[in-house]
Order: structure tokens, then sequence, then C-alpha cells
């Protein structure tokens, strides 16, 4: 009986865990084929699939860290551009371009990613204002260096070079990210001291503290962790576009954001039967997909098409998760006749 | 208090991280637009001479103007006993005027002018100045031509004509159709630029593709003016099939270049600024690439990588005209076509399709020879020449 349990279980995790990897892969790969497409047509695509899912997952990652603690982070796309427009710049001072500039630029975005994070988190712990209002104005002060030091141009030259190349020639490297961020992330978060208390400050903020855990210290850390994912995210983007657009103002940075919110709550409904930060990646993956499939299509489907789309896909995973209670009453009243009649 | 002590150093750490770091990472240039004689960076020394001639720009930095300034200064000046006073980069119509205002406040003869952002303004400017002007890159569009043609100190322009435009295009498309090509994509840089939408013509006029039914220049022009860009669903091909095309630049740019090589072209055909904007990914991605554009280093290297196999473009003496009909003007010889208007030559490109032809044609260009040199020049440099003699100057290179 308990050997049937627990087959049960773990079926019903793994079920959990690929059911909507699943769905999207079959739903996609039936629109590819009946519109005698491929979703992933060379090796040049699956390149730029897998660095698309990296920049989703570990966007999504960053927006989660502080999101599901109750700080709304406008700053997220602002952070990326910043980090990645100064790492650029002080790698091609160093290197002008040359050997190992892929990997120099990747270790400065982090740094300073992580240290433009604590920046964020000390001031929200020092003004103590609503997180949402400081992260509109990091974004604006952000995305105000950032335009000071390109003069509002796109950075290319100095990202535009072998190694740079080099490095989107091949998944593999994209794959270490990942696979390293992962790595940290589930270490950091569900394996430290750091991770119990930010669990515990997330479950209930007054208890915790009762307790003895910095709430302060915990916040500050987690805006780092944010900066330095981001700081990933302004290498990878680099990578992807081979510049860095450096005249975005006025909020214009807070759309990298948006492309995290569908695998947020995709990965958070993954996470219930696995681990969140794997729905994260899975949740990516999805959305990787429908954007190679987006690609295939592109003489039939506009960009603004493919927005409309992808909103309309969030919309409708709002609304299911806002009805999964009612849905499941509908689906199993059985269920709940038996649970009305103990 | 010890808390707030310890934020506090860590915030003014931090602040002073970021200064440092911009201190380290800032250009520290100005987009100022004021004249200068002096060059900035890697620019050539100023140059000396008994005549000023204000140069007005709106690329400071880029190879191709980098190129057409080293052959003014180095070239031209030490040879003509003139000098060129440059101003910093131009951004606006404004800039341009307040420009042209110092330099004839600081007796400069004539005008040249790389900048573009309001071409009926600073003709109109040079003449309350009474001070020559004359267009070194680029043409003013058949109505802006018409109504100013007549102006006494515009002197005329020399550049690619719509025509020539359209026929760049033409000869592109036509060579990845002859070399077998089956699958293209094309982009379509600025559209509705009028330069961008007569080469953007051309391609489809060359590959063989009918637009909206028809294969005639002015209908396919018109239709992409009114279609603000290339609508796949009127490509009717024969023969090569015009699988993806996208223009302009900004945050959906990667998807579509990503959606592009998804495509398998054969080839990626570019009416510009493909070799600016994509020679990287292209590469990494194995697809041959063409571009209308000019004969830069960058451009050669991506050549020479076998990434770029066509390539249209502009050479840095190709603005010697220009400057002898200045010339000829301030020396009292002021060139005018038969109705006495002023002078407008369309100039072609030149074209490369292998790192060998590249590297001819800068070798040829470059340094105390230029394809524009002194003895090419002189025999329109002289109060007797006409415009016969210029027109025919132009077309023989």
């Amino acid at each position: 009986m308990n050997k049937s349990g627990n087959g049960k279980r773990i079926a019903v995790k793994i079920t959990g865990t690929l059911i909507i990897p699943v769905v999207f892969l079959v739903v996609l790969e039936i629109i590819c084929l009946a519109g005698g497409k491929q979703m992933i047509s060379n090796l040049t695509s699956f390149n730029n699939f897998m660095i698309y899912t990296a920049i989703v997952m570990i966007t999504t990652l960053a927006l989660s860290v502080n999101l599901n603690s109750g700080r709304f982070d406008f700053s997220l796309g602002s952070m990326a551009l910043l980090s990645s427009t100064i790492s650029a710049k002080i790698t091609y001072a160093i290197l002008g371009g040359g050997s190992g500039s892929a990997i120099v630029m990747l270790i400065l975005t982090v740094i300073i990613g992580a240290l433009i994070g604590l920046f964020s988190g000390l001031v929200y712990v020092s003004l103590r204002i609503p997180p949402i209002i400081t992260s509109l104005g990091m974004t604006l002060l952000f995305e105000g260096i950032t335009y000071t030091i390109t003069a509002g141009k796109y950075i290319m030259g100095e990202v535009q070079n072998a190694s740079m190349a080099a490095f989107s020639k091949t998944w593999v490297w994209t794959l270490i990210i990942i696979v390293a961020v992962l790595a940290v992330m589930i270490l950091l978060f569900d394996h430290t001291r750091f991770g119990y208390d930010y669990k515990a400050l997330q479950n209930g903020q007054k208890v915790a503290v009762n307790t003895g855990i910095k709430e302060v210290g915990n916040a500050v850390k987690c805006y780092m962790i944010s900066g330095g994912l981001m700081g990933i995210v302004g290498f990878l983007n680099t990578i992807r576009n081979t510049n860095i657009n450096g005249g975005q103002l006025n909020f214009a940075s807070i759309g990298i954001m948006f492309t995290a919110f569908l695998p947020m709550f995709i990965g958070g409904y993954i996470g219930r039967y696995s681990n969140d930060k794997l729905g994260y990646l899975l949740a990516a993956l999805c959305l990787s997909m429908l954007n190679s499939t987006f690609a295939a299509f592109s003489n039939q489907i506009s960009a603004s098409t493919q927005s409309i789309i992808n909103a309309v896909l969030l919309v409708i995973f709002l609304i299911y998760l806002n009805n999964e209670g009612l849905l499941k009453k509908i689906f199993h009243p059985v269920q709940k006749a038996k649970g009305a009649g103990a | 208090m010890k808390k707030k002590l310890i934020t506090m150093i860590s915030m003014v750490a931090v602040v002073a991280m970021l200064v440092f770091s911009l201190a380290a990472c800032g250009n520290g240039s100005s987009d100022g637009g004021a004249p200068t004689g002096s060059g900035s960076g890697s620019a050539p020394a100023p140059s000396t001479g008994s005549i000023k001639i204000g140069v007005l720009v709106a690329d400071v930095s880029g190879e191709e103007a980098q190129g057409f300034r080293s052959y003014y200064e180095n070239y031209i000046a030490p040879n003509y006993d003139v000098q060129f006073v440059y101003t910093e980069q131009l951004s606006d119509a404004a800039s341009e005027k307040s420009a042209i205002e110092k330099f004839a406040s600081q007796g400069c003869a004539a005008i040249l002018s790389l900048s573009s952002s309001d071409r009926a303004l600073q003709i109109e400017t040079c003449e309350e100045n009474e001070i020559y002007y004359a267009i070194v890159s680029g043409m003013l569009d058949d109505a802006q031509y018409e109504q100013y043609k007549g102006y006494e100190y515009f002197l005329g322009q020399v550049g690619p004509s719509m025509e020539t435009e359209y026929q760049a295009g033409y000869e592109m498309g036509k060579y990845f159709a002859e070399t077998g090509a089956k699958k293209i994509a094309m982009y379509g840089a600025f559209i509705p630029n009028p330069m961008h939408v007569y080469r953007a013509a051309g391609v489809l006029a060359g590959i063989g593709a009918t637009y909206g039914g028809t294969s005639d220049m002015g209908a396919v022009v018109g239709q992409i003016f009114g279609d603000q860009g290339i609508d796949l669903s009127k490509v009717q091909g024969n023969g090569v099939e015009l699988v993806s095309y996208f223009q302009g630049y900004g945050d959906t740019t990667a998807d579509e270049l990503n959606a592009a090589i998804q495509a398998n072209p054969d080839a990626f055909l570019s009416v510009g600024m493909a070799t600016t904007f994509f020679a990287q990914q292209l590469s990494t991605a194995n697809i041959p690439f063409s571009d209308i554009d000019s004969f830069t280093s960058a451009n050669n290297a991506s050549m020479k990588d076998g990434s770029l196999v066509y390539l249209a473009g502009k050479y840095s003496s190709s603005i010697g005209p220009v400057f002898a009909l200045v010339l000829n003007a301030i020396n009292g010889n002021v060139i005018r076509d038969a109705e006495g208007n002023a002078v407008s030559v369309s100039q072609g490109f030149r074209v490369a399709t292998t790192a060998e032809e590249f590297d001819n044609l800068v070798k040829n260009d470059s340094g105390e020879n230029p394809i524009f040199s002194k003895e090419v020049l002189d025999t329109v440099i002289s109060g007797t020449a006409t415009y016969d003699d210029f027109v025919a100057l132009v077309e023989s290179n």
C-alpha cells in the first residue's frame, strides 16, 4: 500500500512537472509541421534557442528572488543594461576585443551587476519607501548612467569580436551557465542558512523577525543576487544582439522584466510538483520553444502579434491559476461529495 | 547608530565605485557643433592653406567618414593650398545652421556638406551668408533639387542618384541569382529612406522577382513607399525565393535576424548597414551576405573571412570631384549646367566580390595615389573647365 502510494505520488510529481513543457512541445510541433516549418532548423537556431532559454530562466530567477518576498523590482532590465555597458567598456579597455574578452566580460558583468544590486538594496532598506517606488527611481538612475556613458548610442565595436562570436557559436557555454546558475541558486536558497531565513521571511515576516532573523541583511543580499543574475542576462543579451543599446531612457529597459512573468507563473506551478528553480528552467524552455516557433513563422506573424500572443498566454494562465480551485470542484465532484460526507 | 553609520559608509562606497567606473569608462567627448580646426583622436592633423573651406560632418568616428577626412586633409589640402575646417559631430538642423554661420564669420570661402539633417536649411543659410555650398555625400530629392538648383551659392551635388541606387541593388540581386542562390533573406535597412527603397526595388528586379505583379521600377518603388517596407505576400519570385525580410534596427531586430537565419537562406542581401549590424552573426551562421556600404577595414575583414561575398561601396577619394567644383567656384569659374543650374551628377559605386578585388581597390585609392588624384582632378580645375568636362570626369571613374 505504501509502495503503491509512493509510486502514485512520484507519478503525480513527474506528470505535474512535465505536463506543461510536453503540451508546449506537442502543440508547437504540430503547428510547425502543419505549416511545413521546423521549430529548430539548424545549429545556429539551436544556439539561439539555448541562449534565449538562459536569458528567460535567469531573468525569471532574478525577478522571483525579490517578487516572492513582495518586492517588485522594475529595475532588472536597467541593471542588465548598466552592468553590461560598464563591463563591455572595461573589457575593451583591457583587452581591446582580443582573446578572452567574453569570459572577462562575463565575470565583470556578474560582479558589477551584484554591486549595482547591492546599491539598489541599500537604497531600499535605507529609504524604507515601497520597493516598487524605489525600483522605479533606480531604473531611471541606471538608464541615465548608461545613457551618459554611451552618449545614447549602441555599443557595437567593443562587443563584436572573435571571442564573443566564439561564445555564441556553440550552445555548450550557455548550457554551462544554465547548469551553474541553477546549481548555485538551489544551493543558496535551499541548502544554506540564508535560504532558510529567506523562506521563513517569505512565509511570515513578523514571526521570522521575532525569531531573530535579520530581514534587512536578507533583503540586501537578495538584491545583490538579483543584480548578479541580471549581469549574466546583460552579458547573454550582448552575445545575442551583438550590441548594447545605450539609448534606453524613460523606463525603456523595463520590457525585459515582462518576459519573465509568464515563466515565473508557469515555474511556480511546476514548483509545486518539484523544485521551483527547475520549474523556471522548464518554463524558460517553453518560452524558448514559443520564440523559435515565432521565428519559423516570422513571415506570417509580426513582432506585434507575437507580443499579443505572449500577453494572451499570460492572461489565460493567470485565469487558470486564479480559478484552479473552482476547476477542481467542477472536474472532481466526487471528491467534493466524499469530503462533505466525511 | 553604528548600524546607520555602516549603512552610510556602504552607500558612499557603492556610489564612489560607480563614479570611478564611470570616470574610467566615459568617452569624454562632447557633441557640440562648434567648428574646430583640430582633429581629435586618430583624426588627421588640421590642414593649413590660404583658402579656408568649412566641412559639415554628422559622423566623426565612422571609418568611411575618417577616410573622407584623411583624403581631404592629407592629400587635397597640401596639393591645393587649402585648409579644411571641420565641425564637431552635428546632430540636428540648428547645429548645422549655427556651424555655417560660424564658418562664414571665420572667413571660409565655401561649405562642403557631409551632414544631412536639413540640407534645405543649409542651402538657405549659405545663400544668406553668401558662401558657396556643395553636397559631398548623398543627394537632394528631386523636389528639393528643383527648388534650390537656381540658388546662386548652391554649386551642386555629386553622388549616387536614385537610378544609380536602383542599379546598385539590381546588380547585387542579379549577382546572387546568377551564382545559384535559390533562397535569399533580405534586410531593407531604413525603408522608407528613398535610397534604401530604390536599392530594395533594384534587388527584387535583380533576382527576377515582381512586386505586386509588376517589375517596373517606378511602380515597385511607389508600392514599397506605400507599404513602408516589403510585403512578402506581394513578392513573386522567378527561380529565387525571398524567404525572409526585415528592416530597421531596434528591440525586435535580434529576433528578426534569428528568424532570417532559421529560414536557411543561401544568401543574405542587405541594402545598407548589414556590415555594421550583422556581420558577426551572419559569419557565425556561415551565411554569405552582401551589402551596399563602403570600403572599410571591417568590411575587408568580413570579405577575407568569406562571409561578405559582395560589396558595392563608396571609396575615400570619390569626394574629389565635388572639391574640384568648389575650388573652381572660389577661383571664379562657377560651373553650371546648360540651363544655368547647380550641377547634379550621379556617381556610381565600385563593386568587390573577392578579397583581392577589395584590396586592389583600397590600394589604388590610398596614400599618394588616390583614384581622384591631383593629376585627374587638374583636368577640371581651371578657369575654362565646363559642365561637360566635369560630368565626363565623374562618369569616367
